[in-house]
């Protein structure tokens, strides 16, 4: 039986009076790769958003329900401490452009003022390369800025500075849209390989990708959690007819 | 606003669409061939045997075109969930629909090489033409079924292919009688038991078929059960 | 037809020219201003220049140091004021578009810009030098700041406007606080934009005549003494230009072209940072 490292209860997010979503309840296993998809504006991202609390940095948005990490409610846990138990890797790569690629990696620690010895930063920084698949290609030119870095090397660098910080969670949100098809199946295989040692939930437009990496699917449809099931029994025989609508592609 | 497209269909739904109206062009090809052997048989009409035996030839490349479709469908659209169980069921029963074809040109073949026509008092007693309709209606049953999406009319198959295998298990000893009345039936009565054998494996096709369909439709495996 | 485009191309051609002969025409002023103020400058430049006080009337030789460094001094704390007000003022603008803060802020620096220079001095005048009964420095330098003040609050708005919501995101996200985010990731970032908008302000500012007349004033002594009234190197040129003194004319030739070298200098060591510095994305 896999234990439960993330759980919402009758959770729903607003903007201002707009409900955009709706009473979802969802446990996510530990160290499994969990898909969200569904059409645009179904609320996904904004979910996805409440998980790590960066819904509530945008005016006028509120929550109701709750969120359990660890069986410990975020929302009467501190923002900071809540984003340092669950990271996020964005959409198109976002390196700090004016930090080289050790400094990058080491941000999470460096910029919030905690106070390590090199050694230690040195061997946070190699680990955090390796998982990332990153280390072989910069370990020669870990001080140079990390702009010259193809897309699918820079959002590894995301994924490295983020794990960096040893999240219980990773939050991917369409991590490979705004790459190309290789850079795509790299990361791809990363997912899997993360998974031994975290718990990832990927946003994805791309539902090839979603059945391709995710051991479990949840399908959104106007905010609300219609289906989420293990991907093999989603792709293969969905049971609610909007899943099956979108997944055939029925829908416009 | 999500809508879900009634008026124009995407490539994709076309292709599927055409695959299916290409399963049934097959399925009433087959059906045309066994039902054409069996005129033949009644009426010991060689021309007509042979005129099976040549169609054989569009039963073979309807199957391979129909191979070609599903893999062109597969490699550009990652199908998914019914429309993946509809495309499976498909290639399976398009290899059905082919052994069926086979069965009804060497039952052709049979009627062309035979010397003479069958005894009819024999052919009914041996319930071969009793076996014959049921297998043509089994068979025409399935693609009703497939057509119309109807898994009741599905599970009816397995029923009645219970009948030809009855008959089937009997012909052993109708046929040994039949030879033992007189020496010379020997040649007819062994492609009557050939006949009646063939018989029986178009009525397993068929089953096959029936579990199939069942599997696209409602997504429950039958097979070897 | 074929006449018909032979025109419009002829229009177009003629129009293109024109372009290119109006901006050289711009250029004209400035090349003539320079050549002159080189001529007549060059001559009066040298050490003693730099380093000597100004004689009084009938001596030869002089300088310019006292202005030199008055105007140094002024403009020095006119950037300590004006930098962080400036600076933060920049911040908060990016990140609230259209609260009524922002948008009277923005009003206010938009007006502050095109408030005559007099004027601000005038201000200052009854707000500084009246309540501390002196001229001084340190209300050459208020005045000074309020000028440089939209300047540097408009370059900081526009260049961490430029940058994208995604790097803000990429640090919040982390698990950084939000003064951690704006000072460690957001201000490096823009170091290029807003470093380059101060260095415009400065530059801007160094060359103001009207808010010291009655702020700083002017003295004919050395003096670093915030406190009290102090020469600079606009005042030095305004007075000694407009008497009737040789001596002293040449001093404000001298003043003339350091100014414009001054002001020369700081452009283009902003174009230099802004290209070196600037951060890719």
């Amino acid at each position: 039986m896999e234990s439960t490292i993330l759980k919402t209860i009758n959770f729903n997010a607003y903007f201002g009076e707009n409900r955009v979503v709706k009473e979802v309840n969802i446990e996510i296993p530990k160290n499994n790769v969990i898909a969200v998809m569904g059409p645009s504006g179904c609320g996904k991202t904004t979910f996805l958003r409440c998980i790590n609390r960066m819904h509530e940095l945008i005016e006028g948005t509120s929550t109701k329900g709750t969120i359990l990490l660890n069986n410990e409610d975020i929302y009467s846990m501190h923002p900071i401490l809540v984003r340092h138990k669950i990271g996020m890797v964005f959409q198109r790569p976002n390196p700090f452009p004016n930090l080289s690629i050790y400094d990058n990696v080491i941000a999470g620690y460096k910029l919030n003022g905690m106070k390590i010895s090199k050694p230690d930063k040195d061997a946070i920084v190699e680990q955090s390369l390796q998982k990332a698949s990153l280390w072989n290609e910069v370990k020669e030119s870990l001080h140079k800025k990390g702009t010259f870095l193809s897309g699918g090397q820079q959002q590894r660098l995301c994924i490295a500075r983020a794990i960096a910080m040893e999240p219980d969670v990773l939050l991917l949100d369409e991590p490979t849209s705004a790459l190309d098809p290789i850079s795509t199946s790299g990361i791809e295989v990363l997912m899997q390989e993360l998974k031994k040692n975290y718990t990832l939930i990927v946003v994805t437009h791309n539902m090839q990708q979603a059945a391709r990496v995710s051991d479990k699917t949840a399908f959104f449809y106007l905010g609300e959690l219609i289906e989420y099931d293990i991907t093999k029994n989603m792709f293969t025989n969905p049971k609610d007819t909007r899943t099956q609508n979108y997944i055939t592609g029925r829908f416009s | 606003m999500i809508k879900i497209k009634l008026k124009s269909m995407t490539q994709f739904e076309t292709e599927i669409r055409d695959a299916k109206s290409e399963v049934i062009n097959m399925w009433q090809l087959v059906l045309s061939q066994l039902t054409k052997a069996k005129d033949a048989m009644l009426s010991f009409d060689k021309d007509l045997a042979r005129e099976v035996m040549a169609r054989e030839k569009r039963v073979n490349a309807l199957e391979l075109k129909i191979d070609r479709d599903c893999e062109n469908i597969f490699a550009l659209y990652c199908p998914v969930a019914i429309d993946l169980r509809f495309l499976l069921a498909v290639l399976k029963i398009n290899t059905n629909l082919e052994r069926i074809g086979d069965i009804a040109d060497g039952i052709a073949r049979y009627i062309a090489n035979s010397p003479a026509k069958f005894n009819k008092d024999f052919l009914a007693s041996s319930r071969l033409i009793e076996m014959y309709n049921g297998s043509i209606s089994i068979l025409s049953d399935t693609q009703a079924a497939f057509e119309f999406e109807n898994t009741i009319l599905a599970r009816t198959i397995f029923s009645r292919d219970e009948v030809l295998d009855t008959i089937n298990k009997n012909a052993d000893e109708n046929i040994a009688k039949y030879i033992l009345e007189d020496l010379n039936n020997i040649n007819e009565a062994l492609n009557i038991l050939s006949i009646i054998r063939k018989l029986e494996r178009v009525g397993d096709q068929s089953k096959n078929i029936a579990e199939e369909i069942i599997f696209y439709v409602e997504a429950k495996v039958l097979k070897h059960q | 037809m074929k006449p018909n485009i032979q025109y419009r191309l002829g229009k177009s051609k003629f129009f293109k020219g024109l372009i290119i002969v109006l901006s050289a025409l711009c250029t004209v002023p400035l090349f003539i201003i320079l050549i002159y103020i080189l001529k007549e400058g060059f001559s009066k430049i040298n050490w003693h220049f730099l380093v000597n006080m100004p004689k009084p009337v009938g001596e030869t030789g002089g300088g310019i140091a006292n202005a030199l460094v008055g105007s140094l001094l002024i403009v020095f704390y006119a950037s300590l004021i004006a930098i962080p007000v400036g600076v933060m003022c920049g911040i908060y603008l990016s990140e609230k578009r259209n609260t009524r803060l922002a948008n009277w802020t923005r009003l206010s620096v938009d007006v502050l810009q095109g408030t005559p220079s007099i004027v601000m001095g005038i201000v200052v005048y009854f707000w500084v030098v009246k309540p501390l009964h002196t001229f001084s420095a340190l209300s050459g330098s208020v005045a000074l700041a309020i000028m440089m003040l939209p300047i540097v609050v408009r370059s900081t708005e526009e260049t961490l406007k430029l940058l994208p919501d995604t790097l803000k995101e990429a640090g919040l996200a982390l698990g950084l606080p939000y003064h951690k985010v704006i000072l460690r990731i957001i201000l490096p970032c823009g170091i290029s934009g807003i470093l380059s908008g101060v260095i415009l302000a400065v530059a801007r500012v160094a060359g103001e005549t009207a808010p010291l007349l009655f702020t700083a004033f002017g003295n004919p002594y050395f003096s670093t003494n915030i406190f009290k009234p102090m020469e600079s190197l606009p005042l030095l040129i305004f007075n000694y230009a407009t008497s009737a003194y040789d001596d002293w004319h040449n001093l404000a030739w001298g003043a003339a072209l350091i100014l414009l070298i001054w002001v020369l200098l700081l452009n283009i060591i902003t174009k230099i940072i802004t290209r070196k510095w600037r951060v890719q994305f």
